[in-house]
């Protein structure tokens, strides 16, 4: 029997956090948690988790983005599935986050509420294809937005 | 040139767009001082900051670099790829945006182009920022106050807004990728631009006068100031060292144990340094400190001005900052020019903004 894959979620929301959790875990994920971006990247260079769900807005608006940077620096961490979370849409309509925009160095981006249905199946879809590439997948479809 | 504003309070969102150009440095808080590194936060970034510890030459011409490796068996290997890697660096001053314009003067347009300057210098993207000058600033006195070429983007300070001034295409590429973030100005922004311009003009309180410096210059080669200064001068070279224009360097070669390979080391030098000037044999031309304190304020106020038409001096203070015996390049021209004492009492030359 294959080894769980692993899922680390970097969000400040306890609550987001606890329904994702048990919603991955049920599904068979190995489930880790940080509320901050610092706790998340040190637990990411430790855990080299298989994907990432990554929070925007914690405790500064962008901490996400500068979390996902120091991620990509990590050369073991360079190609992880990430799923940037957030509703940094609602407050900023016109900001354009999606990896479409060119600048968002994540696989996906998916607002918040997020769709349980879809989460689960573009965690299975980025895990597998990065187990099978061992590269960078990028997003398929639309950003969801 | 294109001009736009960002509100302010989106800046941070621009911010985090900028890594799709580069690694992002950003003045940051290093002990009781800045420096440009990489920000871990937007809170990170300091906005207003009077200077950075080193200036962002450090990203151009390297503290220490290897140029090219050699091996015995695989020959020469040249380590230019390794020059080029992309970056941003976000909040650059005027003036040291102008020491940059002053390096690619001698290595990117001079005789000999240097192809790891260069490489660099194609690959960073600049973002100026204004700043209200301390009582070590006189960039305004060597032209070096606003600056109008050498970045990607400027941003100036306009109340709730930034102006932005686009100044290359890879600006506006940031500009593009942003989405709707920047908005185009007001009439009324534009005043409040040269309203804030004008007053930051005048709140420089320190000022030197540039007029025919490099002939005085000539005049007081023998003076005494030069022996008094270097009574006090350490040779310690953190003025060179500090310095936005200063790009002495020295090469060596350092070889394996094996003896079979080894790399081409290029590593700053200063002038203030004993060894600057010793050749093979044993000879020094410039043995004395106050021949080597003097060479450094010709070189800069009246050699580079016969050869590039400006001194390479741009008024940032930083060498008065750093220097541990409190030597300061205001005082000393302002004695050379006869208008303050060899203890640096001025009678003109800083002058109160009124």
């Amino acid at each position: 029997m294959s080894e769980p894959k692993s899922v680390l979620i970097i969000d400040d929301d306890p609550d987001f956090v606890h329904a994702v959790g048990e919603l991955l875990a049920s599904s068979g994920y190995q489930v880790s948690t940080a509320s901050n971006g610092r706790e998340g990247l040190d637990l990411a260079k430790r855990l080299q988790p298989d994907l990432i769900l990554l929070d925007v807005m914690m405790s500064e608006r962008t901490e996400g983005f500068f979390t996902l940077e120091q991620i990509r620096d990590v050369p073991a961490l360079a190609e992880t599935p990430v799923i940037v979370i957030s509703s940094i849409y609602s407050d900023h309509p016109v900001f354009k986050v999606s990896p479409e925009a060119g600048w968002l160095p994540a696989s996906l981006f998916l607002p918040k509420p997020v769709d349980p249905a879809r989460l689960i199946a573009e965690s299975a879809r980025l895990i597998a294809a990065s187990a099978a590439t061992g590269a960078h997948v990028p997003q398929a479809g639309s950003s969801g937005r | 040139m294109k001009i736009l504003k960002i509100p302010k309070k989106d800046l941070d969102l621009f911010v985090s767009i900028l890594p799709a150009f580069g690694e992002l440095y950003a003045p940051v808080r290093r002990g009781s001082g800045y420096a440009f590194d990489r920000p871990a936060s937007w809170s990170d970034v300091q906005m207003d900051y009077p200077r950075t510890i080193l200036p962002p030459r450090k990203f151009f011409l390297p503290p220490r670099e290897a140029t090219f490796a050699f091996d015995a068996r695989e020959g020469y290997r040249d380590l230019l790829r390794e020059a080029a890697v992309r970056r941003v660096l976000f909040g650059v001053h005027a003036y040291d945006i102008f020491g940059l314009n002053i390096l690619d003067r001698v290595f990117a347009e001079g005789k000999f182009p240097d192809p790891y300057y260069i490489a660099r210098r194609q690959n960073t993207a600049i973002i100026g920022i204004d700043f209200q000058p301390d009582d070590k600033h006189f960039a305004r006195s060597m032209n070096a106050d606003f600056v109008d070429s050498g970045f990607d983007l400027f941003l100036s300070d306009i109340g709730d807004h930034f102006l932005v001034l686009v100044g290359t295409s890879r600006g506006d590429d940031m500009v593009v990728m942003s989405g709707c973030l920047l908005e185009q100005p007001t009439e009324a922004d534009f005043a409040e631009y040269k309203r804030r311009s004008g007053l930051r003009r005048a709140a420089y309180h320190t000022q030197v006068e540039l007029g025919d410096l490099p002939e005085i210059l000539e005049m007081e080669y023998h003076s005494q100031v030069w022996d008094d200064v270097a009574t006090r001068c350490l040779s310690c070279g953190s003025c060179s060292m500090v310095c936005p224009t200063c790009y002495c360097f020295d090469v060596n070669d350092e070889v394996g144990l094996e003896g079979r390979s080894g790399q081409r080391i290029r590593s700053w030098d200063s002038c203030l340094f004993k060894t600057h000037a010793l050749v093979a044999g044993g000879e020094n031309f410039r043995q004395s400190r106050a021949s080597r304190i003097k060479f450094r304020f010709y070189h800069k106020q009246r050699g580079f001005v016969a050869e590039y038409g400006r001194p390479s001096c741009v008024g940032c203070g930083r060498c008065a900052a750093a220097c541990p015996a409190g030597i300061d390049i205001i005082t000393v021209i302002t004695t050379i020019r006869g208008q303050a004492d060899a203890h640096g009492d001025r009678t003109v030359g800083v002058a109160a903004a009124h």
